[in-house]
């Protein structure tokens, strides 16, 4: 194991399930290959379908892969545990606790006492913006704010990656845009290293240092692209910045051929 | 949408006015019973009067036969919950977690649950002997079933990202069971606990009816025998109040207390 090889290290995963439409093993993912480093932000983004989001899960470890390899800080992992935080499209909260016994979970596992899980709820609660939300339950919170308690809860676990499956893609425009702004502002403060998954093209550039494109299915990794852009970055600055548009467009090249329009500008 | 909207000013002292709204039901209940047997259609020992039915409860607690009745009839369906529940619960987690368990439980429950509790009354009668034995038993094989069948279809419900979350927060099995699966499984166990009950309490006044001598189904049965037909309405709705209360004081606050609370369990649908 080599250990330079960055905090996440993913080698030559291939990933094929059985299609109950045509009765044999549909390929999904083709020896993928990525490396995340320590503090490093990075998105991996696809056609639908192109296994992005099974990807996320195999080095979640809640799927397993055919063959290929998932390291975390050089040690090798198959099976889901506290050092790979995940935040999911559908929130994920547990109904039954309050947001601060939801953030207080992972600390509790880890049989963290009252007093310092209650200090931890309380710092990934204030940084996430939901103080005085502490006592509600997830059914009281909107889309945005159920979201914001996801993620404080992965990060109070303290992991060494946070993995993300396309996490806005179920809030309104304006919520998605004030809660990535957060999140660059959340991951940089924190020094948290993300591997994020999603399909909007403009997400991943707003918010990643590096972009690893995905080819349709089976998945094969068909670019790995670094994003130059300074931080702290918000929407009103970077939209009106060339280097952004231009990362854009050429992904979207990229991902969609010279001529076509992406399905985020549609 | 509008048209559905003016609605809830109009409600509101009604809402309200919770003793009146609890009342309303049962006052307009005991006035259609008043009038219906006010006009004498059918002699009283077939259709008692709310008074005569009033002044037989009076009697029957005055002589304390009431509350000895029922007192017995609410052991036994106490001590057989009890030991249904205590079956069905572990056998549930059993065979909700464990797929071998599953495969060979499910056929013979699926071929038992069919049978009606009271259908073990001849066995029952053999082998515990008329009395408390006899009645317990059939109240277990009643409370079981629905208990079983609501917490297997409550654990079938519990939506995988919510245990894939929180194996990705660390925890192992033992965590998954009791952070996850136990709460994510109430609010259909409540069902199955209220079906259980129910089907109890039935089976609590047939099996007490043939296989008991005491007891409020002996009771009913007793007053049917010397024509006491205020007395077995007596006993049929004290059993509705027992009921009842149970409902109100125990089963709807614990309901309040957890899956409501948490927006799992709402009161109808017009709050949403």
């Amino acid at each position: 194991m080599n250990a330079a090889a960055g905090m996440l290290s993913v080698q030559g995963i291939c990933k094929s399930h059985f299609d109950p439409n045509t009765g044999a093993q549909a390929e999904v993912l083709d020896s993928v290959s990525i490396t995340v480093n320590d503090h490093e932000f990075v998105s991996v983004i696809g056609p639908s379908g192109c296994g992005k989001s099974t990807l996320l899960r195999i080095v979640a470890g809640l799927d397993q892969p055919n063959t290929g390899d998932i390291s975390v800080a050089g040690k090798r992992v198959s099976r889901p545990g506290a050092d790979r935080g995940m935040v999911f499209q559908e929130y994920a909260l547990f109904p039954w606790k309050t947001t601060q016994a939801n953030v207080e979970f992972g600390p509790l596992l880890k049989g963290a006492g009252k007093d310092e899980r209650a200090a931890t709820a309380k710092r990934f609660i204030e940084l996430v913006g939901l103080k005085g939300s502490e006592q509600k339950y997830p059914h009281q919170l909107s889309g945005g704010m159920r979201q914001r308690a996801a993620v404080a809860r992965a990060l109070a676990n303290n992991p060494k990656i946070l993995l993300m499956d396309e996490p806005f893609a179920a809030v309104d425009a304006m919520t998605r845009q004030r809660l990535q702004e957060e999140l660059t502002a959340i991951s940089a403060s924190e020094r948290t290293t993300v591997l994020f998954v999603t399909h909007a093209i403009e997400e991943a550039v707003f918010l990643s240092d590096r972009v690893v494109v995905l080819s349709d299915r089976p998945g094969r990794v068909i670019a790995d692209m670094k994003i130059e852009l300074d931080r702290p970055r918000q929407w009103n600055e970077l939209t009106r910045d060339a280097r952004f548009t231009d990362y854009c467009a050429q992904l979207t090249r990229l991902l969609y051929g010279a001529n076509a329009v992406p399905e985020s500008r549609q | 949408m509008t048209a559905l909207r003016p609605r809830r000013p109009l409600l509101g002292p009604w809402r309200q006015a919770w003793i009146i709204r609890e009342l309303m039901p049962f006052a307009v209940g005991i006035l259609v019973w008043q009038a219906l047997s006010s006009l004498n259609i059918w002699p009283s020992v077939l259709f008692p009067s709310p008074l005569e039915v009033f002044r037989a409860f009076v009697t029957d607690i005055g002589s304390g036969v009431l509350l000895s009745n029922l007192g017995v009839s609410l052991i036994s369906l106490w001590w057989g919950f009890f030991i249904g529940a205590a079956i069905a619960l572990p056998l549930g987690y059993l065979m909700g977690l464990h797929s071998v368990s599953r495969d060979f439980f499910d056929p013979l429950v699926n071929l038992l649950q069919a049978i009606p509790g009271l259908a073990w009354i001849p066995f029952a009668i053999l082998w515990f002997g008329l009395g408390k034995g006899a009645v317990i038993f059939i109240i277990v094989m009643s409370v079981f079933f629905p208990i079983l069948h609501n917490l297997l279809t409550g654990i079938r419900l519990i939506q995988p990202v919510l245990v894939e979350a929180s194996q990705t927060l660390g925890a192992g099995r033992a965590a998954i069971i009791r952070h996850v699966i136990f709460p994510a499984t109430l609010p259909n166990l409540m069902t199955g606990i209220r079906l259980g009950i129910a089907f109890g309490f039935r089976s609590l006044v047939g099996g007490e009816m043939i296989a008991s001598t005491d007891g409020i189904g002996y009771q009913i049965f007793n007053a049917q025998q010397y024509f006491q037909s205020a007395r077995i309405v007596v006993g049929m709705l004290s059993i509705g109040i027992v009921w009842l209360l149970m409902d109100r004081l125990v089963l709807r606050p614990i309901e309040q207390r957890t899956t409501m609370r948490w927006g799992m369990l709402r009161e109808g649908i017009e709050n949403t």
